[in-house]
């Protein structure tokens, strides 16, 4: 019980730091959403040890364990769309297939070249 | 009212369920990010409820997204020694990594002629959700589609990525992280996870990169 409310608490805490970098996104009128500037505001606290990581800790551990919960609406609303998946569902599938290998062969291959020329340099 | 607190409700049960089923057996129809949706939609077809009507609940799942992106800087805090470490490997790997995700995306979409809106939909689907949407919606995609390709983009990574790891001879930690997290986000985190502890590690720290690159190679889309 004790550990839920701690769990509570510190989500909390994380949604002030995403509701304060809204502010902050809104009245600098920066193209960033507000959480994202939430993640460099709390790296910074961190840093400046204004709040201590084990204050967030296991509240972030658990959202993050969940993460996926939260986007199952968003995915839901794919309903709103069924007309677009009819008729370029094949397409996109295509599209998002060929450019992921891309991607993960590219970042995995760039990654273990560099790796390679390090241990030679060392 | 009713129908909002219940589609709340459904969604939550619909998803622990569908864990229960993945954590059984790992089979790639019981993700719970392809189960959860598919049985909520069908369920919306079957009962004649509006999107408007079940996301009026559900909605309140969508804003957990924000202190969830936030809860992102705990790992990046955590692993500060490995990016400092392996500084030159993440960053450029990532850099490449964000800026194909995205052309190959956008030429590839536009040489099948999807449409305008499709195509900014389709630009930040490799990052992680909470990110993408944001992109999505400044460079004048739909956000809702959005989610569904960077969902997509997971399952598909989470098939690619095991073989190009085996095939593609990608024997070090640091690049089997990089990969994952980079080509499947929250999933590929996941699935580094079972390779190790450093190639979760790293997964989650390319996760958030990834997504901070995207987002700042988008603003260049933007202006």
């Amino acid at each position: 019980m004790k550990k839920l409310l701690n769990i509570i608490l510190q989500i909390g805490l994380l949604f002030a730091f995403s509701i304060i970098g809204n502010g902050i996104s809104s009245y600098l009128h920066l193209p960033i959403s507000g959480s994202i500037i939430g993640i460099f505001l709390v790296l910074l606290c961190l840093k400046c040890k204004m709040i201590k990581l084990k204050w967030i800790e296991d509240g972030a551990n658990w959202l993050l364990a969940i993460l996926l919960l939260f986007f199952i609406p968003s995915a839901v609303g794919i309903i709103q769309y069924k007309d677009v998946i009819q008729s370029s569902g094949m397409r996109l599938f295509v599209v998002i297939s060929f450019s992921t290998i891309c991607v993960m062969a590219s970042t995995g291959w760039i990654a273990e070249l560099i790796r390679k020329r390090k241990g030679k340099a060392l | 009212m009713i129908i909002g607190i219940l589609s709340l409700l459904v969604t939550i049960v619909v998803f622990w369920v569908a864990q229960k089923c993945y954590s059984y057996k790992r089979l790639l129809i019981f993700s719970p990010v392809l189960l959860t949706p598919a049985i909520l939609c069908t369920l919306l077809i079957v009962f004649h409820i509006s999107y408007e009507h079940y996301n009026a609940g559900a909605k309140y799942l969508t804003d957990m997204l924000q202190p969830a992106t936030v809860a992102f800087s705990v790992p990046l805090y955590k692993n500060a020694r490995l990016l400092k470490q392996y500084a030159i490997e993440i960053i450029v790997s990532l850099l490449c990594g964000s800026l194909l995700a995205m052309t190959t995306s956008m030429f590839l979409a536009e040489w099948m002629h999807l449409t305008p809106e499709m195509i900014n939909s389709l630009i930040p689907r490799s990052i992680t959700t909470p990110i993408a949407m944001t992109v999505s919606q400044t460079i004048g995609g739909i956000p809702t589609m959005t989610a569904v390709f960077v969902l997509f983009t997971a399952l598909v990574g989470a098939v690619v990525g095991p073989l190009l790891i085996k095939y593609g001879k990608i024997h070090n930690k640091i690049s089997k992280g990089l990969l994952l997290g980079m080509g499947a986000h929250g999933t590929g985190t996941a699935m580094a996870l079972e390779y190790g502890q450093e190639e979760g590690a790293i997964a989650s720290l390319s996760v958030v990169l990834a997504g901070i690159f995207t987002l700042l190679f988008s603003l260049f889309i933007h202006f």
